[in-house]
């Protein structure tokens, strides 16, 4: 069990110590402004390393969830680097995601994260962080001709594989459970998105209630085999109701379909409210990533 | 009268195979002709979402080519010349790839590209 000091207090998203300060140190000063600090902080590192991840979709948006699955058989691969600027540190993630349709209605995947924290006063760590696995159920589906109109539920289950023994840690430390329904109204003209989830978090951290809004937007008219720029803008957000805390980003988003199989998309996370102390806040994410369908 | 006994029977034979060549050639003949399909697909709202309902079509024994149109919502579908597929199997096609499958026609021929599907 290593310390929990003031030193890992200005590194970034130090979960572990997090992890330790909720442990240890709650029983001495539950009441402490910097205890408060350390829980928003850790609420905070887990969705920005987790809200987009599973996300796998076929098509828009960049930055939520969507209702549409692959199809019976259908396979694909996600993966994205995401640059995230904050006021003390920059961090990178490069999430592999492996989605695998059982059933037209049943899709199960797993999510293996790369993770790199580079703390502006402190020694880089790199490495795998909580691996997840998530499963989604279409549980209502109205089709008309263009259009779509979808809801599934879905749960995911991450683990904490990450290393939280070092300074920066790259892993919670904890098992989350995210419980969460995701709907959408999607024609060939446009895309509405809506994605909430519940995060239950062990290890006495606080939960989470996750929730993000998308819009997005064709530029180019429909054809197959698609040649596409979408746009996208996303409001992503995260309250935890324990504290009372909430963030917001504005998100948008490009994607460039190249062909039947392959999707770029970029895009750029804003925060527009952040209930965190200022050496903690984020200026900036960036995501610059790619998606497969392997059939 | 044993010239008569060989040519009688001979004859409605001849005959016989005659009407069933016939008959053979005239379904070959009506299945030519309807070597075309074309499937109103409900659902489909994105291009990036119709490769696997082009993967579960192109998969039905016969089906030589596909072509989706997204904006109108159809795929058109080619058959072998000897083959013929079933409303049932291109329906459970397009459930497989997650969409809802409406009408389904066959055709002798597509129509042109700029008009709009015969629904």
């Amino acid at each position: 069990m290593q310390p929990c000091s003031i030193y890992s207090l200005q590194k970034p998203n130090a979960q572990r110590c997090i992890y330790l300060c909720v442990v240890a140190v709650t029983k001495f000063y539950k009441d402490d402004m910097i205890i408060k600090m350390f829980l928003i902080r850790g609420i905070l590192t887990i969705s920005i390393l987790t809200s987009v991840i599973e996300s796998y979709a076929q098509g828009p948006p960049v930055f939520t969830d969507t209702p549409i699955l692959l199809g019976l058989g259908g396979r694909g691969v996600r993966t994205f680097g995401k640059y995230i600027s904050k006021e003390n540190a920059n961090v990178y993630i490069q999430p592999l995601v492996l989605p695998f349709n059982i059933t037209p209605k049943l899709l199960v995947g797993t999510i293996l994260p790369f993770v790199s924290k580079s703390p502006k006063n402190g020694s880089s760590q790199s490495g795998l962080g909580d691996l997840a696995v998530f499963l989604k159920y279409v549980v209502q589906q109205k089709d008309y001709p263009g259009k779509t109109i979808r809801t599934l539920v879905k749960v995911t289950q991450r683990f904490p594989t990450g290393n939280n023994e070092i300074i920066p840690p790259l892993g919670t430390g904890a098992y989350q459970t995210a419980f969460g329904i995701v709907t959408g109204y999607i024609t060939t003209k446009y895309g509405i998105y809506t994605e909430l989830n519940y995060n239950v978090v062990s290890e006495g951290q606080p939960n989470q209630f996750i929730y993000n809004f998308a819009f997005s937007y064709p530029l180019l008219p429909q054809q197959y085999p698609p040649r596409q720029l979408n746009i996208s803008a996303d409001v992503n957000g995260i309250y935890v109701p324990e504290l009372s805390n909430n963030t917001i980003f504005l998100s948008p988003g490009l994607q460039w379909i190249l062909g039947r199989k392959v999707l770029l998309e970029s895009g750029i996370q804003l925060p527009v409210m952040e209930d965190v102390i200022e050496t903690e806040r984020t200026k900036f994410m960036f995501l610059l990533g790619i998606r497969v369908l392997l059939f | 009268m044993k010239k008569k006994s060989i040519l009688l029977p001979g004859l409605m034979i001849l005959i016989i195979s005659l009407v069933s060549h016939t008959a053979v050639a005239q379904e070959h003949a009506k299945q030519e002709k309807l070597k075309y399909a074309q499937v109103k697909v409900n659902g489909m709202a994105c291009p990036f979402c119709a490769y696997g309902l082009e993967k579960k079509l192109k998969a039905i024994d016969g089906v030589i080519k596909i072509e989706i149109d997204v904006e109108n919502g159809v795929a058109s579908l080619e058959f072998e010349a000897d083959k013929m597929v079933d409303k049932k199997t291109i329906a459970d096609a397009v459930k497989k790839a997650g969409f809802t499958p409406d009408s389904i026609i066959f055709l002798a021929k597509l129509p042109e590209k700029e008009t709009k599907p015969e629904f």
